[in-house]
């Protein structure tokens, strides 16, 4: 059925609306910090066959998963045995998902007893149990991670609002309350896009609705297809590094090959490192959904709606057992790091094929800053995920102190933080001046947090990158600065490791750092201008 | 005589009321100083400001300052360690696939922060008060130079406690008693660092432009003899005295589309409508706004530039879509009309200034829904065949004819203005359909009828002189005056005397401050608790009529509670879960003294009666063409296109118009036996 084109612009507009307004009502009616200052969720709408048709603009890794995680419920609960007031829930690094702390929570939409779609949110949770609270770098296994929910259906009547599924959660969590109010905030977002979606077929009919869905698949597919045809066809090969494996020393790489052929474009990681036994692995669909990103931002318009469409034109591919494909059961909690070398592995081999569009490499990393207090009544855990300088572009500098790609958290303001962990308070949160590298176009800047531990019973644990390797420049341009984080204790100062564990005493001063990003074109090229501002703010490129 | 004037982009707009009569003129802007185009207003419409009791100004010197960072050279003072706080935000991207994304630009360079070595607790306890030698120190050698206009102060936490705000305030005052000191704690007191110093640099930043924007103004006044009270229309629709403007001029960032909105609230009150939703459509953009029960919602935030302002403002939701919205192509073969817009120039096609895009306006003259001949009442020519020749190609490209795709490009545009009312109405849990729709600006009322069918609106009302609304707003404004404060409290019964000291203080406040400027004001209160269960993040705004704060007790409180948080996010939690008050809004009004009838002599040439061809909703129609005045109490059907001098009315097929008895227009959709 052909639908026509002003019903299928107010179908598209309403579905890209109600994916955004679960997003902010998401964020909104949640309990986390992590997820109501950080913003680390998303919410998509699928089709009735389950594929994703709109999602809203938040966590582009997270977004990438959706498809995934819910194929894999299909598998076991498929569409046609689903019934209304069922919910579908799946955290599984090894069914499609991402890391455990990622819930995806799915609600098939009925409407006179016809699924006419699925509504579903993600959120990053605060605490799923493991080994230690919030996040535990020592893990030797995903089991040491926290609690796996398969891919598995469930009724919201029977399960949920104190039934025997939400008693399950609650007994194997530490900060229970957040983790159950952080769910209700998943199932009312939900519910609200189900409505949402319930209103188009009543105004339209299912059936116009259903083709306005598949034509929104087939035309972001064709704006993809349209995009790669103007690149030029080609195999190009791109690699990059991480410092190690968080135990070891040996750098670890990521490879990628490129091949643009016509209107599609097929990548592979051959080449990529085996899996690593520390948790620095990145599950297959995060890998899948970090080369995505990266192609679709350099190559195409940021107006086209990411959905299954987009995802027709690229096929991803890499050996099973490698760093980017590992076998269970090794441990990913930290797997946006090697999905950010993905990014940059794919991202240099663009170069090669659109140098114009491409950007220097970033600090690129997600630096995990969680501070956890172990007290009478239970724990309290602050969590808090930092970004830091972009790569510099042709014609701009890079952004500073902002979140990198595969994500887009908010920072949690100080005055949130100091009132709701009075366990440590902030005493600097400040860019980094001299961490952007250098050239005609310069990087963006790192920034640094210092904290000041108030209380016994503090335990710092982080996973970081780019301790060792500093974001190179590009076409002449020079490094971001590296990443570091120590303590100072009674007048020392004791360096900390990109990954680790480490107990926190009442009077001692964390620091943590970000590195900047790599600058693009000689620096001898600077404008002037530019320059001489950069001068007055007391900004300086990193000496390198 | 009292007299509003309301300064625009392109347009400065009066109108003058006395006993019995109204008029009102219309005179190009002078954006280089704003207040001449205002004396020239006044001139055109012959009044002698001796005889002006009353002067309500609004006008986009603060915005414009902003937009065009021409506004004062500022010193922000922070705390030690957080000197970044502009330039960090909040860490997070507004489009997240852009490899090239910058954060909007602070309107305070780095060089211009200082930090000063002070710090309070989140409860407001100091831990380290600032030292006050060391701090008149750095004072002095910061302000050396002289090459600051005004200063800044925000430091953590100072929503708890202003202590040291104040404390430092008065250092620089004492060093530099001409500058003026703005601190968050005056401007705003609420939580979220980034937020409240983002609100505080802005305030001082546009605060001396300002300043010297209403003395110059009201010096020219003074010379020509004007003696009568003077006042200034802020964002959140109410005015205040021009010399308090003076010295809140972040009050008056976004007071342009306000005062529209408050015109068409005041407008149609008469014939009794209180809860409508306004859609004011102009070149580039259209704004809508949803008013419930008389009174305009307030948002607590709001963007300029993209950056966050945190004062009470109408919570009005902007589309890029207006007349001169282009249409095109995408590359996934989809149409599309706006965001991209053909501006006042080059303008639409057929303006013939070299426009050579597609607009709206070109779309609605190709599909003859306007008229060449009642452009802006004929007062301006356009090109129908330069409108028809731009159409073509896109015409072509679907195979349908120019008047079928001219259609589409409006239909558009109308979907983009029914996405714009959906996000100030379902999205916030309230049903458009117990909603009149009041359209105004060139183009409001030639879509209204069918942007209101999209929502199921039943009714549409155009109020008289809808081409002039902001200008009459501003006359029709109540003195308003808001007090803020965060203070987190449980609500539980041995709060509640709490609870009820604090609003009770802020009316207080509100009230002898307005006092102080020579304002009286009864009884009339705006209180806006901002609720939230405890451990969520984000407050649901909890209003509070007169018996609610009489009978105030912990269940009622949280059952209004629970109500509001039901309406928004469609859930409430069980009664027992704990419930908190983070912040309290307060304003308190005075209303302007009564206004003759608005109705004046009726727009619209008389006479122009006869039919015309159209094209729309992809039917070709045969539309009666009527004058404004030609409209009488009884139904006339449509499909009709209306002339109301300033804009042109059109009423599809199945509605019908008619004058109520206070000169609105109304349309109302005929019931389907």
């Amino acid at each position: 059925m052909k639908v026509s084109p002003v019903d299928q612009a107010v179908i598209t507009q309403a579905l890209i609306a109600a994916a955004d307004e679960m997003g902010i009502k998401l964020v909104r009616s949640a309990h986390s910090p992590v997820v109501r200052e950080a913003q680390d969720c998303s919410a998509a709408i699928l089709d009735r066959k389950g594929r994703v048709v709109s999602q809203a603009d938040l966590i582009p890794i997270q977004l990438g998963s959706v498809t995934h995680t819910f194929r894999a419920c299909l598998e076991h609960h498929p569409l046609e045995t689903l019934r209304e007031g069922d919910f579908l829930v799946n955290n599984d690094p090894y069914s499609g998902g991402q890391h455990l702390p990622d819930i995806f929570l799915f609600s098939p939409i009925f409407l006179d007893g016809v699924l006419i779609g699925v509504t579903a949110t993600v959120v990053h949770h605060i605490d799923l149990g493991g080994g230690a609270p919030g996040l535990n770098p020592d893990a030797g296994d995903v089991h040491e991670e926290g609690i796996t929910f398969p891919p598995s259906c469930y009724s919201v009547e029977r399960d949920w609002n104190g039934g025997p599924f939400e008693r399950l959660v609650r007994a194997n969590v530490r900060m229970p309350e957040a983790t159950i109010g952080d769910i209700n905030a998943q199932f009312a977002a939900n519910a609200v896009g189900g409505e949402r979606l319930k209103g188009l077929c009543r105004k339209f009919g299912m059936d116009t609705v259903f083709s306005a869905m598949d034509e929104m698949l087939d035309y972001s597919e064709r704006r993809i297809r349209a995009a790669i045809r103007a690149a030029p066809d080609g195999v190009y090969s791109g690699e990059a590094w991480l410092d190690d494996d968080g135990a070891g020393d040996e750098p670890v790489p990521v490879r990628a090959g490129l091949t643009i052929d016509g209107d599609s474009i097929a990548v592979d990681f051959a080449g990529t490192a085996p899996q690593v036994a520390t948790n620095m692995n990145s599950p297959f669909a995060s890998t899948v959904s970090s080369a995505i990103a990266c192609i679709k931002a350099v190559l195409t318009d940021p107006d086209i709606p990411f959905n299954e469409g987009a995802e027709r034109a690229i096929t991803v591919t890499a050996p099973y057992g490698c760093l980017v494909n590992p076998r269970p059961p090794a441990p990913v909690r930290a797997r946006l790091l090697p999905s950010y070398r993905v990014v940059n592995a794919v991202m240099n081999a663009l170069a090669g094929a659109v140098p114009e569009k491409v950007i220097a490499p970033g600090f690129d990393t997600t630096t995990v800053s969680c501070i956890s207090h172990k007290h009478v009544g239970g724990y309290n855990i602050y969590l808090e995920i930092f970004g830091g300088g972009y790569g510099a572009g042709p014609g701009n500098d890079g952004c500073d102190a902002v979140d990198s790609m595969l994500s887009n958290c908010s920072n949690i303001p100080i005055e949130a933080m100091e009132s709701d962990y009075p366990f440590f308070r902030v005493e600097d949160y400040s860019l980094r001046a001299a961490s952007g590298g250098g050239g005609r176009q310069r990087g963006g800047m790192g920034f640094q947090r210092i904290y000041r531990i108030l209380d016994d019973g503090v335990t710092f644990a982080t996973y970081g990158d780019r301790f060792r390797f500093a974001a190179q420049g590009l076409f002449g341009g020079g490094p971001g600065a590296k990443a570091e984080t120590f303590v100072e204790r009674g007048g020392q100062r004791i360096p900390l490791k990109s990954k680790q564990q480490f107990p926190l005493s009442p009077g001692d001063r964390l620091t943590v750092r970000t590195g900047g990003g790599g600058g693009y074109g000689p620096a001898g090229e600077r404008n002037p201008g530019l320059a001489e501002r950069d001068r007055l703010d007391g900004f300086r490129s990193n000496p390198g | 005589m009292r007299v509003g004037i309301e300064v625009g982009g392109t347009f400065t707009d009066l109108v003058a009321v006395d006993r019995e009569s109204l008029r009102t003129a219309k005179v190009p802007s002078t954006p280089a100083s704003p207040d001449l185009g205002a004396m020239n207003a006044i001139e055109a419409a012959g009044l002698d400001p001796a005889g002006i009791e009353e002067l309500v100004h609004g006008s986009t010197v603060a915005t414009n300052a902003v937009l065009e960072r021409k506004g004062a050279a500022v010193c922000l003072f922070v705390t030690k360690g957080t000197r970044d706080l502009l330039l960090l935000q909040r860490h997070d991207k507004e489009a997240i696939y852009d490899l090239r994304y910058r954060k909007p630009e602070p309107v305070v360079p780095r060089r211009h922060v200082v930090e000063i070595d002070e710090r309070m607790a989140a409860d407001g306890a100091a831990i380290k008060a600032p030292d006050h030698a060391a701090v008149a120190d750095l004072v002095r050698r910061v302000l050396a130079d002289g090459h600051y206009e005004a200063a800044a102060v925000c430091f953590l936490h100072a929503y708890a406690n202003p202590d040291h705000e104040r404390t430092v305030a008065g250092i620089i005052r004492e060093l530099a008693p001409s500058l003026p000191v703005t601190c968050s704690s005056d401007v705003t007191r609420e939580f979220r660092e980034y937020e409240r110093a983002s609100t505080t640099a802005l305030a001082a930043y546009v605060q001396p432009v300002m300043a010297g924007y209403v003395n110059r103004f009201a010096a020219a006044l003074a010379g020509r003899g004007f003696a009568g009270r003077f006042s200034i229309m802020q964002s959140n629709g109410g005015r205040m005295p021009a010399e308090a403007m003076a010295r809140n001029a972040i009050s008056a960032l976004f007071s342009g589309p306000a005062a529209g909105v408050v015109g068409a609230v005041r407008s149609v009150a008469g014939a009794g409508y209180r809860n409508l939703i306004t859609l004011d459509m102009g070149g580039t953009s259209t704004d809508v706004a949803l008013i419930a029960d008389g009174r305009p919602e307030l948002a607590s935030m709001t963007r300029i530039d993209g950056l966050p302002v945190k004062t009470p403002v109408i919570d009005i939701v902007t589309v890029g879509a207006g007349g001169g919205s282009i249409a095109w192509v995408d590359d996934g073969g989809l149409l599309r009309t706006g965001p991209g817009s053909a501006g006042a120039m080059p303008g639409p096609a057929c303006y013939r200034r070299g426009g050579d895009r597609p607009t709206v306006t070109d779309a609605h003259l190709v599909r003859g829904t306007l008229r060449p001949d009642a452009f802006l009442g004929g007062r301006m020519e356009v090109d129908r065949e330069a409108a028809r020749r731009v159409c073509g190609p896109l015409a072509e490209r679907f195979a349908v004819t120019v008047e079928e795709i001219a259609d589409n490009v409006v239909r558009l545009a109308e979907v983009s203005i029914v996405r714009a009312i959906q996000r100030v109405s379902t999205e916030r849990g309230r049903d458009p359909r117990d909603y009149v729709l009041v359209p105004f600006g060139g183009a409001g009322p030639l879509h209204a009828a069918r942007v209101a069918e999209d929502l199921a609106i039943g009714t549409v009302i155009v109020p008289p002189n809808a081409g002039v609304l902001s200008a009459s707003g501003l006359l029709l404004s109540d003195h308003v005056h808001y007090r803020t404060r965060t203070r987190r409290l449980a609500v539980t019964q041995a709060n509640m005397a709490d609870i009820r000291n604090t609003v009770e203080l802020l009316q207080a406040e509100a009230r002898d401050y307005l006092a102080g400027l020579g304002v009286e004001t009864g009884a009339d209160f705006d209180r806006v608790l901002d609720m939230r269960y405890l451990g969520q993040a984000f407050e649901v705004s909890v209003p509070l009529s007169d018996p609610d704060l009489e009978r105030l007790g912990a269940e009622d409180l949280v059952s209004l509670f629970g109500e509001a948080h039901r309406r928004i996010f469609e859930f409430a939690k069980p009664h027992g879960d704990p419930v908190e008050v983070v912040s309290f809004r307060v304003g308190v009004r005075a209303p302007p003294p009564p206004m003759p009838a608005m109705a004046g002599p009726q727009a619209g040439r008389a006479g122009g009666r006869g039919s015309t061809r159209l094209t729309e909703r992809g039917e070709a129609l045969d539309a009666g063409l009527l004058s404004r005045a030609d409209l009488g109490p009884a139904a006339a059907r449509g499909p009709l296109l209306i002339d109301d001098g300033s804009a042109t009315i059109y009423v599809p097929p199945g509605w019908t118009a008619a004058r109520d008895g206070h000169d609105n227009a109304v349309l109302r959709k005929e019931t389907t036996p």
